[in-house]
């Protein structure tokens, strides 16, 4: 090593990794000691101790129907994620830079949503789903139509993935528009001399050849889906309409913070981890598989 | 001929897909921005037409009401020292992991890699605890720190993926002249990673922006209300004004976009860059 | 060029950080307006005076309470906040004040827990305040009065009284009572040539008349703030003993009450939207006139616009009634307390006072009673207003005809009640029996009370 002297070493790692240990690995171990206390409030007031419950709280999880809706859902927001962001992203890739005219105006204007808030963008939302005077029901009265009832349980669950997927189709697109570019034209111009079509080419030269940017896109769109909190949020608190819309994320946070259960949040929180953990280990069985 | 045709048709089937979904990027924003000069009634019954007369008055609700200037002064506060925080941390973090053998090397590396599993909902209930016995709740601090701690693993992992490519020979040079470690650091390595840096910054500094879960657990006191916890109460709170929640929006949105148009070819560049190295 | 742009960004947003970040304390004078720098040096440590003499070192009190946001009293207590702080110019007032919800209480406890609290608190007094009073940081009104025997002097007896807290201490100084009461669009009732409800009978009358004509007949929003159908019902079903008990399980009483709302859903009488709205747009809902009947509190009267249209009558009544007509559900529950925070602090323990009184002195009440039309239970004798309205005097004929007055469920399980609120939708679509939601909020209160 270059670096004869080893004590600075010290210097360059301990700070972060101090912050690392302090807020992350710390509190993930106190988060499984606390789902097994029955606690009262978020610190232990005296004269009022908690109670160690041991597993109560896991046996609550087998009864909760709340939890079990929360973890279909962000297991379909998963799945949406993947065939909608990232298979959108890639038909618009492909489009753009099968075109010569406006790349950088698309490049520019598909990003929009990602960089806005998705707090600001489910507020916009709110006012397009209103009932009463909303966008989409504006546009129903001008054709004659009945007002709907966007945000009914039947509908509630993709009004609140609509904009989800809407706002980071962007963010994907842009991956992999440079993928795409980073792939050599002699390929595909020798491929075209061999009367390979266009639409050929898109099967048998870009999506083998993009593999390592698609992994990418589908482990971030995945522990993406699992982070949802803002935008259902916003849209639809508490998991309204009748529960049809909690997300891990947002039902863990109603637990907690709405309800004062702060040992069921824990759990719920414990098992937020573990779904994470054995979802990015199926999907990096199967992309490590392909390659 | 024929197929010169045939390439004409797709090409214009392409620009009106690529133009069509341009519209609902773009649409949505000028329909609030619109809607932000109308009064709430308008806004029910009309929310398509250009406004019957430009009013200004959901824009002095909204600053009457809501103190937007301060939300912004925090938000610019937290995700400035979160971005400030996560760049000198992971750089100084990957230099260590790329240029240094030390026992427990592996051991970092593989915690940071796991770090990447907790989500915030996972660490946020001891971390409001520790808060709450600190007395930092309602400060920017009790947002900064576990922003900083969040974003860390992230951007160490980008950075140093990046490091590993810098080769060594320049540093070997500054190093023989009698440059210290840290001189190396400094006038070497950090103008050299520029790039990732800007990465890494542009990434903290977003996802520490729209955060709306760790500001709305920290701050409870409205004074000191961030940007996305001003916007959540303006929906609760006046959610039937229209008028005042489009333009409570456009305020909030606008200056990202314009700060996007100037920097985006940096921001775009730094996010792909990012997420591929990564 | 870019990587200019991009430096300059970073390079100012640091100069934000570092010109701001030892300022994170700023005091704003009060929520609305902007903070001029005029509070940065005053909250700082002067506590070796004691505080009490004129023209004393500037103090800044920390004040919270629920008169923020839409809340018809918000415009009197900044009014009196402003007049407070032109008497005596060197207290400032810090305000964090926001209309009252679920997530607004938890966040007041949680500060509390934690001592984070304020200096003055406006608050519930009943067992919504339990777990505030356990952390033992308020000050009683008896401590106070044996320093200033002025403190809450024009307060009624009787308000006093209702306003302590449930192990019988009065800690709070009240301003106005509540009532809870039907609103109805007269001119809806008229237009459709419908009785006011005075019963079940006429209220499913009504509301099928209504429901035939495109109105929306009540209008709530039940994800939100069902409370006040919730109680009227289990009052009504359950009859006053039994709803005002605090049981181990679910009575067969309370369940059969709660079961109605699944009854009225069926029926359609409330909006298409009620599971995802706010209160505050089912509010609207009502005043625009596209619903005939709203159940809320006093709090809600100062929002009527329409003072000749609308009225406020008693709640109709349930199938097999055991409550007697006309009861009501109401009380003085709300009130100033002063923390041991401000009063251990010399410097804060003479502004506190000062401000409690200025809002709580028959002038201040008088300023709160109008605001909210003249119509709510007020806490100290108050001069009546000229030519009252319709809405007023229908307000007057129901408050006085009660035949009954009894504190709602909260006010007997505190905290537990949200775990009941947060089930109401279910159980109005059948998804979940009344008596698990009740049960479940049972659990909850034991849970908590237990050693």
């Amino acid at each position: 090593m270059l670096y004869k002297k080893k004590w600075p070493v010290l210097l360059f790692i301990v700070p972060g990794l101090l912050f690392m240990v302090i807020f992350l690995y710390i509190p993930f171990m106190e988060n499984i000691r606390n789902s097994l206390y029955n606690m009262k409030a978020a610190v232990e007031l005296p004269g009022s101790p908690w109670k160690f419950i041991g597993l109560a709280n896991y046996k609550r999880l087998l009864t909760d129907p709340d939890i079990r809706i929360a973890i279909v859902n962000t297991l379909k927001m998963m799945a949406l994620t993947v065939i909608f962001e990232v298979g959108f992203a890639f038909v618009l890739a492909v489009l753009v830079s099968n075109v010569k005219r406006l790349q950088q105006v698309f490049r520019t204007v598909y990003f929009f949503p990602v960089v806005i808030s998705a707090t600001a963008i489910g507020l916009m939302f709110k006012l397009f789903y209103n009932y009463n005077g909303g966008m989409l029901n504006q546009l129903l009265e001008a054709w004659g139509k009945e007002p709907v009832n966007w945000l009914s349980p039947g509908l509630a669950f993709l009004m609140v993935c609509i904009p989800t997927l809407w706002s980071y189709i962007g963010f994907y697109f842009v991956i992999l528009l440079t993928g795409l570019s980073d792939i050599s034209d002699d390929i595909y111009e020798a491929a075209s001399i061999d009367g390979c079509s266009r639409f050929k080419q898109v099967f048998y030269i870009t999506l083998p050849m993009m593999k390592p940017v698609f992994a990418t896109c589908i482990t971030l769109a995945i522990t993406g889906a699992l982070k949802v909190f803002d935008l259902p949020w916003v849209i639809v608190p508490n998991g309204a309409p009748q529960g049809t819309t909690h997300f891990l994320g947002t039902y863990m946070y109603q637990q907690t913070f709405g309800l004062n259960d702060y040992d069921y949040g824990s759990t719920l929180a414990l098992i937020i981890v573990i779904m994470g953990v054995l979802v990015s280990w199926v999907v990096g069985f199967f992309t490590r598989e392909r390659e | 001929m024929k197929e010169r045709k045939k390439i004409k048709i797709s090409n214009i089937i392409i620009y009106i897909v690529l133009i069509a979904w341009a519209i609902t990027t773009v649409f949505p924003f000028v329909w609030v921005l619109l809607n932000s000069f109308k009064p709430s009634s308008e806004v029910l019954n009309a929310s398509f037409a250009l406004p019957k007369e430009f009013i200004w008055d959901n824009y002095v609700t909204a600053f009457s009401r809501m103190n937007i200037g301060n939300a912004y002064k925090n938000s610019l506060i937290i995700s400035g020292s979160v971005t400030i925080g996560v760049i000198v941390l992971s750089a100084m973090m990957a230099f260590a992991m790329t240029r240094y053998r030390f026992k427990g090397r592996r051991l970092v590396n593989s915690l940071l890699a796991a770090s990447l599993m907790f989500p915030v909902f996972s660490t946020i209930i001891p971390v409001y605890r520790m808060m709450i016995r600190a007395s930092l709740l309602s400060t920017n601090l009790a947002v900064i720190l576990p922003h900083i701690a969040g974003n860390l693993s992230f951007a160490a992992i980008v950075m140093i993926g990046f490091m590993k490519t810098i080769p060594i020979d320049m540093e070997e040079a500054a190093y023989m002249e009698g440059a210290n470690v840290f001189q190396v650091f400094m006038r070497i390595i950090v103008p050299l990673c520029k790039a990732s840096l800007s990465t890494v910054a542009i990434f903290s500094f977003m996802w520490s922006y729209n955060d709306l879960f760790v500001q709305k657990i920290m701050i409870s006191d409205n004074t000191k209300y961030p940007i996305s916890n001003l916007l959540e109460t303006i929906s609760s709170q006046y959610g039937t004004d229209f008028g005042l929640m489009a333009a409570s929006v456009t305020l909030i949105v606008v200056p990202v976009l314009l700060v996007y148009m100037v920097l985006q070819k940096n921001i775009i560049k730094g996010l792909t860059a990012g997420a591929i190295k990564g | 060029m870019k990587n200019k742009l991009l430096s300059l960004l970073l390079v100012s947003t640091m100069a934000v950080t570092l010109l701001a970040g030892c300022g994170t304390n700023t005091a704003t004078k009060d929520a609305g307006t902007k903070d001029e720098g005029q509070t940065d040096e005053t909250q700082k440590d002067d506590g070796g005076n004691a505080g009490a003499d004129e023209g004393s070192a500037p103090v800044t009190l920390k004040t919270v309470s629920m008169f923020g946001g839409t809340d018809p009293n918000a415009a009197a207590y900044q009014e009196i906040n402003e007049e407070l702080m032109a008497q005596y110019d060197y207290i400032t007032i810090e305000d964090n004040s926001q209309t009252s919800d679920e997530d607004w209480k938890a966040g007041i406890a949680a500060d509390f827990s934690v001592g984070n609290e304020p200096d003055v608190l406006q608050f519930f007094t009943d067992a919504t305040a339990d777990s505030i009073v356990a952390t033992d940081k308020l000050v009683s009104v008896d401590e106070i009065k044996a320093e200033y025997p002025e403190y809450a002097q024009d307060t009624l007896e009787a308000a006093m009284t209702a306003s302590a807290n449930t192990d019988g201490v009065s800690r709070a100084v009240p301003t106005t009572g509540y009532w809870e009461g039907l609103y109805c669009n007269k001119d809806l009732f008229d237009q459709y040539k419908v009785e006011i409800p005075t019963d079940w009978a006429s209220l499913e009358t009504a509301i099928n008349t209504f429901k035939e004509n495109g109105i929306i007949p009540i209008a709530v929003s039940l994800n939100n703030v069902p409370h006040y159908w919730l109680e009227f019902l289990m009052l009504y079903t359950a009859g006053e003993e039994v709803y005002t008990s605090v049981p181990k399980t679910a009575p067969a009483e309370w369940a059969k009450g709660i079961e109605l709302f699944k009854t009225l859903r069926d029926m359609g009488a409330f909006p298409e939207d009620t599971d995802t709205v706010d209160d505050a747009y089912a509010g609207q809902l009502f005043r625009d006139k596209k619903a005939a009947m709203q159940l809320d509190g006093s709090w809600y009267a100062g929002q009527i616009e329409d003072l000749e249209g609308t009225i406020v009558v008693a709640f109709p009544g349930v199938p097999d009634q055991k409550a007697a007509p006309a009861s009501m559900i109401g009380g003085v529950s709300s009130g100033f307390y002063i923390t041991k925070k401000a009063w251990e602090d010399p410097a804060k323990r003479d502004a506190a006072v000062k401000f409690v009184m200025a809002h709580t002195s028959q002038a201040g009440v008088q300023k709160y009673w109008e605001s909210t039309g003249a119509v709510a239970q007020a806490a100290t004798q108050v001069n009546p207003v000229e030519g009252a309205t319709p809405f007023a005097e229908s307000i007057a004929a129901y408050t006085s005809s009660a035949s009954l007055m009894v504190a709602p469920t909260d006010a007997r399980i505190g905290d537990a009640y949200k775990t009941l609120i947060a089930q109401i939708v279910k159980v109005s679509t059948g998804a979940m029996t009344a008596e698990d939601a009740i049960n479940m909020a049972l659990e909850k209160y034991a849970e908590q009370y237990s050693e």
